[in-house]
């Protein structure tokens, strides 16, 4: 399945490309990243990813923004939102915009790996 | 002045000690909080995120080139330019931030991180007199979150 990774921290983009390259996840192959929801919607418009791992906090467009837009874009999109904000509020609105789960960072390698192979199944 | 009582200052406390336990095989430890009566500190990279919502001030951690540097080889992260020393030191500004959501909720609303080197103009103009200062130890190197924060009386 094709991935795009969003974030706006390129330390955790790398973290989440290393880690999508788990053994376990073999399924997945990486066909684009953006640092932000601008970016996000114009990568995902030329590479057509299956999932998606979605920062919330992020300059010039933000996560659950993007989470809209990207399913408006191709509603079969699975989302993953992956961010720090922990508040029950937030989760909720990202759910109600299309996400399909929600990773709190700070998150182990087993997290994310046990979170993507749940967005693939 | 931050405003925090006791539990609200914990919710920061755990955060860091949360960050760096998820982050690293090394515990942090904390070696002390207070209220700062002078300039906080200010170490290598600093990495401020702002309040605003029903809350207004700033959060910030602060922390030597090299404690990022290491922190940036146990995450197994090869590139320890200065390029992702700066989105280390706003990275985990921004979970220690995003994660007290939890107990403030989403009216505590956090901008994206600004992270600097050095001693910079724009810390000076966001800290307020008397923040709380969170001393953080780690692998031998001391970082600090300082927290100035307070509910917004409007």
């Amino acid at each position: 399945m094709k991935l795009m990774i969003v974030d706006d921290s390129n330390i955790i983009r790398t973290r989440i490309a290393r880690l999508a390259a788990h053994p376990l996840l073999p399924e997945i192959s990486i066909v684009g990243m953006a640092k932000n929801g601008v970016e996000a919607i114009d990568v995902a418009q030329r590479c057509q990813p299956e999932v998606v791992t979605m920062d919330l906090t992020m300059p010039q467009m933000d996560g659950i923004a993007c989470v809209e837009k990207l399913q408006a874009i191709d509603p079969e999109m699975r989302i993953i939102v992956v961010s720090a904000l922990s508040d029950k509020a937030t989760a909720i609105a990202a759910l109600k915009k299309g996400a399909h789960g929600f990773l709190h960072k700070p998150f182990s390698d087993e997290q994310l790996v046990a979170a993507l192979q749940e967005l693939v199944k | 002045m931050s405003d925090l009582n006791e539990n609200q200052l914990k919710i920061f406390i755990d955060a860091v000690l949360h960050y760096f336990g998820q982050m690293s095989t090394h515990k942090a430890e904390i070696k002390t909080s207070y209220l700062a009566n002078k300039t906080p500190p200010c170490a290598d990279y600093t990495g401020l995120i702002t309040v605003s919502g029903r809350y207004r001030g700033c959060i910030y951690l602060t922390a030597p080139r090299l404690m990022l540097r290491q922190l940036l080889i146990e995450m197994r992260e090869p590139d320890t330019t200065e390029e992702n020393l700066l989105d280390a030191v706003g990275e985990i500004a921004n979970t220690i931030s995003g994660n007290a959501r939890r107990h403030f909720g989403e009216a505590l609303e956090i901008s994206v991180p600004v992270a600097f080197k050095g001693v910079a103009e724009q810390l000076r103009a966001a800290v307020r007199a008397r923040p709380f200062v969170i001393v953080v130890g780690w692998c031998g190197y001391e970082a600090a979150v300082v927290v100035d924060i307070e509910a917004d009386a409007k």
